[in-house]
């Protein structure tokens, strides 16, 4: 809908909700704002009053863009709300009663989600709040989820104190999962290039895993957990193998295990 | 008689998935009240992997029991595979099995239902570049644009086969010996929008 079309119709709403006695201090607002849009329009979308003031509603340092359209300068974002686990299991039951199985699959999924939320949650908190002098990076924490499938739940950590940093990745029940664990703990693969070693088995408190060094990336550790997970463990700036394991020791593999349910 | 039987059959079924559904639904509720996160999330799985199976199962009664001359061989219904990943695959097959000339000439609809795999391929399939392929054209079957791809070589009988996609589900019906216009025909006798409704 065309932009004074909209403002002109809200205008109209509003001045019939109005008390008559505040009509007429009503209408005049009404007014100003819709002249406020037609300036807007007109001016070809740029919100910049002539006066150079700031028009209502629009935030001080906004500058628009070069097709005239304002940048986003302000917003607290989204509330986090994870999916309400119990809520979520009552729709899906009542929408199963109805034979409404698209709604009770979506409810079961937001179940899952809300579920898998909550693990992720959990894995981050026994995780250390620093290893090796490195701190976590609060703000970097992530636990990203798609339900059941193919990518499956994701939890990740970051340590970084200058240029030395720790990078924890957990990947839990992805379809792939099975067999990258697999190829990773068969023991079958060795490799070394030009007299270096690159890539070799080793293992992390009695967990087969597999330690990599690149020039440009660092120490790179990926542990096969059970059925399902993968705990990986990514290392810059590191001084050699024995410290980098020295860090990925300073992780509670066990309980990590014991929160996936993994054997 | 059969048709009975079939019918008690798949009855059956759903009843004995819906006890498994309710059972699940209890273990979920009661592993996350314990703070079992991880079973409750297992549990929940199972639930999902019932639901898809049923939804399977009520898309069965929505394909149409006749296409062109052909019935459906309601013994070959079949809802097999993995929601989450490859989907699950809804199967009905028409007509007898051998044709008089000896090849084979059974229609075959599958729905394939909540693959993530699928979004993809669906992305392609929506793609107006591949109608020229002159083996491809982009047709509306019941308002819904599909695929129809021929995959007989030279010199061999017709055979076609149409493909719809619906976001993480794809509906694709194969009719060796049949023409284009004839199992575009076929293919707009499927309720498309009571099975999107169904899936969704």
């Amino acid at each position: 809908m065309h932009p004074l079309k909209l403002a002109f119709g809200s205008c109209i709403l509003l001045a019939m909700a109005a008390p008559v006695h505040a009509q007429g201090k009503f209408l005049k607002k009404v007014s100003n704002a819709a002249n406020n849009v037609l300036n807007t329009v007109n001016s070809g979308g740029n919100n910049s009053s002539p006066a150079g003031g700031t028009p209502a509603g629009e935030l001080p340092n906004a500058s628009p863009s070069s097709s005239g359209r304002p940048t986003n300068k302000a917003g607290l974002g989204l509330i986090a709300t994870p999916p309400d686990v119990a809520a979520n299991l009552t729709t899906s039951e009542s929408a199963y009663a109805t034979k409404n199985y698209g709604e009770a699959r979506y409810a079961l999924q937001q179940a899952m989600l809300g579920v898998e939320l909550q693990i992720g949650q959990s894995i981050l908190k026994a995780l250390p709040e620093e290893i090796l002098s490195l701190p976590r990076q609060a703000q970097q924490d992530q636990v990203a989820s798609t339900g059941w499938g193919w990518a499956g739940l994701i939890i990740k950590r970051e340590y970084q104190k200058e240029d030395k940093a720790l990078t924890i990745n957990i990947t839990n029940n992805a379809m792939w999962m099975q067999a990258i664990n697999m190829y990773l703990t068969s023991g079958m693969m060795n490799q070394s290039m030009g007299g270096q070693q690159n890539w070799k088995q080793t293992r992390l408190k009695n967990n087969r895993a597999v330690i990599e060094y690149d020039e440009s990336s660092g120490y790179k550790l990926s542990v096969p957990l059970g059925q399902s997970t993968l705990f990986m463990l990514e290392g810059v700036n590191f001084a050699n193998e024995q410290e980098f394991m020295k860090a990925a020791e300073a992780v509670d593999i066990e309980k990590i295990k014991d929160l996936l349910n993994e054997k | 008689m059969k048709l009975l039987i079939v019918a008690l059959g798949l009855l059956l079924g759903s009843s004995l998935q819906a006890q498994d559904f309710a059972k699940h639904l209890t273990e979920a509720r009661t592993a996350y009240t314990g703070g079992k996160l991880e079973d409750a999330r297992f549990a929940m799985q199972q639930m999902m992997h019932e639901l898809d199976i049923i939804t399977g199962k009520e898309v069965l009664t929505l394909l149409p029991q006749k296409l062109d001359t052909l019935s459906a061989n309601i013994p070959h219904d079949e809802v097999t595979g993995a929601s989450g990943f490859t989907g699950v695959v809804i199967h009905r097959d028409y007509g007898k099995a051998i044709a008089q000339d000896g090849s084979e000439d059974k229609v075959s609809l599958e729905v394939i239902t909540n693959s993530p795999l699928l979004g993809a391929l669906n992305g392609l399939l929506a793609l107006p570049i591949l109608g020229n392929n002159p083996d491809q054209k982009v047709v509306k079957i019941n308002g819904y644009k599909a695929l129809v791809t021929k995959v007989s070589s030279t010199g061999e009988k017709d055979a076609f086969e149409v493909q719809l996609p619906l976001n993480n589900s794809l509906i694709t019906l194969k009719a060796p010996g049949y023409n284009q216009d004839k199992i575009v025909a076929m293919a707009n006798t499927i309720p498309v929008a009571a099975i999107a409704k169904a899936i969704q």
